[in-house]
C-alpha cells in the first residue's frame, strides 16, 4: 500500500513539472509586465529597465524558470511582486479560506445527497425518484455565481441576515466566522447536492444489481434494512471517488464564489495575480492547486477499496 | 412500481434546447432592435412594451441582446465542443490503440492538462491570440479534450479486444483500417453523451469566466458577460441580472435533461432501461 | 462589528474644539472605510500605489503639501524663503512637532530622510525627476540651523514644490531614522501624521491609530495640510476588492465610507437615503488617444474627423449623468491655470468630417480602439462614440483588453485608438509633459510635436505667472490643431459615507481623507 503511494507519488511528478513549466511561460507569454503595471502611465523606460532588473525579469526564461524551480525544491517559492509577501505562506493561508468553504460544502452536501440519491435509486423508476433527479437537476443547471448574487441580493442585502462581505478566520471569532461563511457555503452546498445526488444514484443503482443484494433480500432481510446495511455503505464507495473529483475541480474553481462573496481564498489570489501579472503569485498557485489535485486523487485512490466490496474480496 | 415517462426528460430538455437554438438561429437574420445600438438617453429602462426586458446601462434593449447573447453563446459551446472532441478522440485513440510508451507520454499529458486550471490557460491563450471568441473556443476545447481523450482511450482498450475487431484483423484488414472503420464507431455512444454535458460545461464555463473578465469580449453579447455587466445594477435593475441568469440556468437545464435521455438510450451501461 | 459608541467621547476632550455649533470631539470610536486593494507597502513613495497613497497621507508629512486648490502650501514647514537665483530653498521647520516616537523634529531628521531618497537604492518614486534625469537635480541637502533645512538645485525649477508635495512620491515625507533597521532595512513609518500605523494585516486590513502628540497646522483642513484633528481614535482601513461588495457593505453598515467608487455603484448611491454621496472633478483625464505614427491616422485629417464626428457633450452627458464637465484640454478643469480658452471645442459635424474623410481617402477602413472593463466608464465612454464616429463614416472596432495588457500596449505605443484613463497630475506643465514627447525615445508618449515640447519646457521654467499663462494657452491652441487625443473629461472622485458620517470632503487629488471626520 505505502509502496503504492509513493510509486504514484513519483508519476506524478513529471505532471507537476510539465504544469509549472506551461504556466511559467504562459503567464510570461500574456502581454502586460508586474513593472509596468507598478509604474503606471509614469513609467519611464530607464525607471521601467531598472526595476526588470532588480526584480531579476532582465534575465533569459530558462534562467529565470532554472532559478525558480531551484528554490521551489527548498520550499521557497518566492515573493508576491505586488505586495512582497513571500508566496507559499500567502498561498497556505488563502488556502485555509477556501478550503473552509469548499470542506464545509461538500461534507454537508455529501451527507444530505448521498441517502437522498441512495432512496431515489432504490425507488428508481418512481415518481419519488423522478422528482428527486428533476430537482437535482435543476440545481446544478444554475450558474453558482448567479444563485450567489441572488442569496447575496436576498439575504443580505433585502433582509439583511447575514453581512454581505469580508471574512473572518475561525481561531478569530467562530461565531462571526460561521455567519460571514453561511452564504458561500450554502450557495456551493446547493449546487453540489446537485451533482453528488446524481453520482450517489447512479452508483447506488450499480450496487442494487449485485448478487450480494439480492441474496440480502432473498434471506428475507427488509428493504429498510437491506438499504441501509447493504446498498448505503457499498455506493459510498463510488461516490467517493466522484467527490474526490468534485473537491479538486472545487478548490481551483472557486475563484467565481470568492469573487461573489469577496473571500480572501486561493482562487481569487490566483485570478488577481493573473490581472496584476504577479508572476510568483500566479506560479505558486497553479503549482499548489495541482499538486492538490494530484494529492486529492491520490487519497480517494486510497481509500477506495476500504470501502468497496468488489475491490477487497478480488 | 408505477413508470415514469422518462421521456419526458427528452421532451422537455429538447424543448428548452430546442428553444435556446431557435433563439440563436433567429438572432442570426432578426432582433427587436440592433443589440449593439446604445442610445444614451434609454438607460436602464424596466421592461415596457417597448423594451420587453428593459434596457441595459448604455440603452440597448435587453431582449435583442438575450437573443444574439444565445447565439453567441451556443456557437462558443459548440465550437469548443467540437475542438475537445476532435482533439481529445485523436488522442484517445492513438493511445488507446498503439498503448505502450506513446500511451503512456500522451497520458501524461493529459493528467497534466486536467490539472491545469481552465482560468489560467484562457486568460494565457485569449492574451496570445488577442482577445475573442477564438480564444475562448480554443481555451475550453483544450481544456476539456483530456476528458474526452480518456473516454475514448478507456473505449478503445475494451473494444480492441472484441471478436469483431480481431476478425477483422484476421481477414488482413490494416490497422490504420480496422481502428477507423470498427474501434471508432463503437466510441461514437460514450462521446456523444460526454459532448452533451461538455456542452452545458462549456455554457456555464463561458458565463464564468465572461463574469470574471475573462470571456467573450463586449460589446458582443453573451449571457456571460451580460450577467457580468448587470452586477452594479443588480438592486436598481433587476431586470438586467434576472434575464441572462435564467437563460443560462434553463438552457443548461434543458442540456442536462437531453443528456440523461441520450445516456438512456445509448450508454451500455445505462441502467434505467 | 464595532459600533462606535459615542458616549466614550471624553469631555475634557472637547474643550479642544474650535468654535460654536457643532460639538464634535475625538471619540474612542473606529471609522471604517474601504480600500478596493491592499496597500503595497508602509514605505511612502517607494513600493506603492494609490491607496498606499491613501492610507500613508494619514501617517507621514512632508516639508510641503498640496492644498485643497491643488496650489502647494506649508506642512511641516512654518515658510520657505528662494534664492534669487532661484536654485536654492530654505525651509524654516515648524516649532513644537514630534515624530510618533516622541521625538522631536529637526533639521536632523529632514536631512537624514531627504538623503535616503536621493539614495538610488531606495528606489524613491520621484529620484527620476530630482536626479538630473528630469528636470533638476538635488545637489545639496544641508540643515543650517536646528530648525533650517536648505535644498540647492542645479537649476532653477518652476515645479520643485509640486513634485516634492506629490502624495505618490510620498510627500518626501519627513521620518524618523528608527523607521529603518541598524541593516538599512525598512521597518515602519515613523512620521508626523495624525494617525499612526497599526495592525496590517495582509491582505484584509490596515488599522490606524490616534497620534495624541499630533501637533496640528491652524485653520481649517486644506488638502493635504491644513488644520488636522484625529476624531476617531481607529481608522480601519478594510480591503473589498470588488466594487459591488464594497457598495452592499456601505450599504449594510459594514463600513463607513467608501472611496474611488465606480460609476455605476456611485449613480445608485446617489439615490440612497441613508448614504452622502460626495464627488469632484478629479486632475486626472478621460480621453481617446490616437495614434498618430499608425498609418491611418498619421494624417491630421482623420484624426480632426474623428473630433468632428464627437458630441463630446452628449458623450459625458450620457455615461456621467451630470456628475462630470466636459473638458477639451489636458490641462484639469479644477486647475487655477485652467483659463477659459481652454474650454473651447470644435461642434459636432457630421458633414465636415465626412468631407475631410473623402479628402483624405479613407474608404471605411476598420480602426481598432483598444478599451478595458476596469474603468467602466471609458469603456462606456468608447461605446457611444463609436456610434457616434459611424455616422461619420468612420469604422472603430472595440476591442476590450485587461487593464495590464492595454498598459502594456500603451506604454510601448501599439495602438490605433484607446479610451484610456490618466492619473492626476497637478500643475499644468506635468499635465502636459505627460502626453508629451519624443515617440522614438518615449514610445508611450501621445504627443510628439518638437515646438511644443519646447513650450513646455519653457513653462517649466518662467516663474512669472502672466507669461506661464500665456505659454499654457498657445500649448492648448497647438494640441487642438493636431488632434494627438480628445481629451473628455476629468473623471470625477467619488466619495460616500454613511449619512452619521461628518465632514468627508471630496477634493481633486482624489485622495480620501479621515481626519477632521467625525461620526455624529
Amino acid at each position: 500500500m505505502l509502496r503504492y503511494a509513493l510509486n504514484r507519488l513519483a508519476l506524478s511528478l513529471p505532471t507537476l513539472l510539465l504544469v509549472s513549466a506551461a504556466v511559467f511561460l504562459l503567464i510570461r507569454l500574456v502581454p502586460g509586465d508586474p513593472v509596468v503595471l507598478m509604474l503606471g502611465d509614469q513609467a519611464d523606460p530607464q525607471q521601467i529597465a531598472d526595476m526588470r532588473a532588480a526584480m531579476g525579469l532582465d534575465r533569459s526564461i530558462f534562467v529565470q524558470y532554472g532559478l525558480w524551480l531551484l528554490h521551489a525544491l527548498g520550499g521557497d517559492l518566492g515573493r508576491s511582486t505586488t505586495n512582497d509577501l513571500p508566496v507559499l505562506p500567502l498561498v497556505l493561508s488563502r488556502f485555509q479560506v477556501t478550503a473552509t468553504i469548499v470542506f464545509a460544502a461538500v461534507a454537508i452536501a455529501a451527507l444530505i445527497a448521498i441517502p437522498i440519491g441512495t432512496i431515489a435509486a432504490w425507488k428508481q423508476n418512481t415518481k419519488a425518484d423522478f422528482a428527486i433527479v428533476s430537482g437535482a437537476t435543476l440545481l446544478l443547471s444554475i450558474p453558482s455565481f448567479w444563485l450567489g448574487l441572488l442569496m447575496l441580493l436576498l439575504f443580505g442585502l433585502k433582509l439583511g441576515w447575514v453581512p454581505v462581505v469580508g471574512y473572518v478566520s475561525f481561531s478569530e471569532n467562530a461565531f462571526q466566522a460561521a455567519l460571514y461563511i453561511v452564504l458561500p457555503v450554502v450557495t456551493l452546498t446547493l449546487i453540489e447536492i446537485g451533482i453528488l445526488t446524481r453520482m450517489a444514484r447512479a452508483a447506488a443503482i450499480d450496487v442494487l444489481r449485485l448478487e450480494f443484494v439480492a441474496h440480502a433480500r432473498a434471506k428475507g432481510l427488509r428493504e429498510g434494512k437491506v438499504l441501509r446495511r447493504h446498498v448505503l455503505p457499498n455506493a459510498f464507495a463510488p461516490t467517493l471517488t466522484l467527490i474526490g473529483i468534485v473537491l479538486g475541480n472545487l478548490l481551483g474553481g472557486v475563484a467565481v464564489i470568492e469573487t461573489v462573496f469577496t473571500l480572501p481564498g486561493l482562487g481569487r489570489l490566483l485570478v488577481d495575480g493573473i490581472y496584476a501579472r504577479d508572476y510568483p503569485v500566479v506560479q505558486g498557485c497553479m503549482l499548489f492547486i495541482a499538486t492538490i489535485y494530484v494529492v486529492v486523487n491520490l487519497l480517494v485512490d486510497l481509500a477506495y477499496p476500504l470501502f468497496d466490496p468488489r475491490v477487497t474480496a478480488a | 412500481m408505477a413508470r415514469i415517462p422518462l421521456k419526458a426528460n427528452a421532451l422537455i430538455g429538447g424543448l428548452l434546447v430546442g428553444g435556446t437554438l431557435l433563439m440563436a438561429a433567429t438572432s442570426v437574420v432578426w432582433t427587436p432592435r440592433n443589440p449593439l445600438a446604445v442610445a444614451l438617453r434609454q438607460r436602464l429602462k424596466p421592461p415596457s412594451p417597448d423594451f420587453w426586458l428593459g434596457t441595459d446601462e448604455v440603452g440597448r434593449d435587453v431582449l435583442s441582446r438575450i437573443m444574439a447573447g444565445a447565439g453567441t453563446s451556443v456557437m462558443v459551446a459548440g465550437l469548443a465542443v467540437l475542438a475537445a472532441v476532435l482533439l481529445g478522440s485523436t488522442l484517445g485513440l492513438i493511445a488507446g490503440f498503439l498503448r505502450g510508451w506513446v500511451d503512456r507520454a500522451l497520458m501524461g499529458i493529459n493528467d497534466a492538462l486536467l490539472a491545469f486550471p481552465g482560468i489560467l490557460l484562457a486568460l494565457g491563450l485569449m492574451a496570445v491570440i488577442g482577445a475573442s471568441q477564438w480564444g475562448i473556443v480554443l481555451a475550453l476545447g483544450l481544456a476539456y479534450a483530456p476528458t474526452v481523450a480518456r473516454v475514448v482511450r478507456g473505449a478503445v482498450l475494451s473494444i480492441r479486444e472484441r471478436e469483431f475487431v480481431e476478425a477483422s484483423r484476421s481477414i488482413g484488414n490494416g490497422e490504420g483500417y480496422t481502428m477507423w472503420r470498427h474501434v471508432l464507431p463503437n466510441t461514437a455512444s460514450p462521446v456523444i453523451v460526454l459532448a452533451t454535458s461538455m456542452f452545458g460545461w462549456a455554457i456555464l464555463a463561458e458565463s464564468a469566466l465572461s463574469f470574471l473578465g475573462l470571456g467573450v469580449p463586449p460589446p458582443a453579447p453573451t449571457w456571460g458577460n451580460m450577467l457580468a455587466a448587470a452586477r452594479p445594477y443588480m438592486e436598481s435593475a433587476v431586470w438586467l441580472s434576472l434575464a441572462p441568469g435564467l437563460c443560462i440556468a434553463l438552457t443548461l437545464l434543458g442540456v442536462n435533461l437531453l443528456g440523461d435521455a441520450l445516456r438512456d438510450r445509448l450508454d451500455p451501461r445505462s441502467t434505467e432501461r | 462589528m464595532t459600533r462606535p459608541s459615542l458616549c466614550t467621547a471624553s469631555v475634557i476632550l472637547g474643550l479642544l474644539t474650535a468654535g460654536p455649533g457643532l460639538a464634535q470631539s475625538p471619540g474612542d470610536y473606529t471609522i471604517r472605510a474601504a480600500l478596493n486593494s491592499d496597500i503595497r507597502s508602509t514605505q511612502p513613495g517607494g513600493n506603492r500605489d494609490a491607496n498606499t497613497d491613501v492610507v500613508m497621507m494619514h501617517v507621514v508629512e512632508g516639508l510641503v503639501a498640496y492644498r485643497e486648490d491643488t496650489s502647494v502650501g506649508p506642512m511641516l514647514a512654518e515658510s520657505w524663503t528662494v534664492s534669487d537665483d532661484g536654485r536654492s530653498y530654505t525651509f524654516k521647520l515648524r516649532e513644537g512637532v514630534v515624530f510618533h516616537n516622541g521625538a522631536p523634529v529637526t533639521s536632523a531628521e529632514v536631512v537624514w530622510s531627504w538623503r535616503r531618497y536621493l539614495t538610488p537604492a531606495t528606489q524613491w518614486r520621484c529620484l527620476p525627476d530630482l536626479d538630473g534625469r528630469g528636470l533638476a537635480k538635488v545637489v545639496s541637502v544641508e540643515a543650517t540651523d536646528p530648525r533650517a533645512v536648505t535644498i540647492t538645485l542645479d537649476k532653477p525649477s518652476a515645479i520643485f514644490l509640486s513634485i516634492i508635495a506629490r502624495a505618490d512620491c510620498g510627500q518626501t515625507a519627513v521620518l524618523h531614522p528608527d523607521s529603518v533597521g541598524p541593516d538599512g532595512q525598512w521597518r515602519e513609518p515613523i512620521g508626523t501624521g495624525p494617525y499612526r500605523l497599526g495592525e496590517w494585516r495582509r491582505g484584509q486590513s490596515v488599522e490606524l491609530t490616534r497620534f495624541d502628540g499630533y501637533s496640528s497646522r491652524g485653520g481649517e483642513m486644506d488638502g493635504f495640510t491644513g488644520g488636522k484633528i484625529a476624531y476617531a481614535a481607529r481608522l480601519r482601513f478594510i480591503v473589498i476588492p470588488d466594487a459591488s461588495a464594497a457598495r452592499a457593505a456601505l450599504l449594510s453598515d459594514s463600513v463607513d465610507v467608501l472611496t474611488d467608487i465606480p460609476m455605476a455603484e456611485a449613480m445608485d448611491l446617489r439615490q440612497r437615503p441613508e448614504v452622502t454621496l460626495l464627488h469632484t472633478p478629479t486632475m486626472g483625464a478621460t480621453a481617446f488617444l490616437l495614434q498618430t505614427r499608425d498609418a491611418l491616422l498619421k494624417d491630421p485629417r482623420v484624426r480632426r474627423a474623428f473630433a468632428l464626428s464627437l458630441d463630446v457633450q452628449q458623450i459625458v452627458d450620457g455615461t456621467m449623468e451630470g456628475m462630470a464637465e466636459q473638458n477639451p484640454s489636458i490641462v484639469p478643469i479644477r486647475s487655477r491655470w485652467h483659463g477659459g480658452d481652454q474650454s473651447r471645442r470644435p461642434q459636432r459635424d457630421v458633414a465636415a468630417a465626412r468631407r475631410l474623410l473623402a479628402e483624405a481617402g479613407y474608404r471605411g477602413q476598420p480602426i481598432r480602439m483598444q478599451v478595458n472593463r476596469r474603468y467602466a466608464n471609458t469603456y462606456d465612454a468608447a461605446v457611444a462614440a463609436q456610434a457616434m464616429a459611424q455616422e461619420a463614416g468612420l469604422n472603430i472596432e472595440l476591442e476590450v483588453l485587461d487593464w495590464a495588457t492595454q498598459l502594456d500596449r500603451y506604454t510601448r505605443g501599439e495602438y490605433q485608438m484607446q479610451s484610456f484613463i490618466y492619473s492626476a497630475r497637478l500643475d499644468p506643465s506635468l499635465s502636459y509633459e505627460m502626453i508629451a514627447g519624443p515617440k522614438d525615445v518615449q514610445p508611450r508618449k501621445v504627443w510628439d510635436n518638437p515646438e511644443a515640447q519646447e513650450l513646455i519646457q519653457r513653462s517649466m521654467q518662467v516663474t512669472g505667472e502672466e507669461e506661464r499663462q500665456r505659454i499654457l494657452s498657445e500649448l492648448f491652441t497647438r494640441f487642438s490643431q493636431d488632434v494627438p487625443m480628445i481629451v473628455l473629461y476629468n473623471q470625477p472622485d467619488f466619495l460616500a459615507g454613511r449619512a452619521n458620517i461628518h465632514g468627508l470632503r471630496a477634493w481633486p487629488s482624489g485622495h480620501t481623507r479621515l481626519w477632521n471626520v467625525s461620526v455624529r
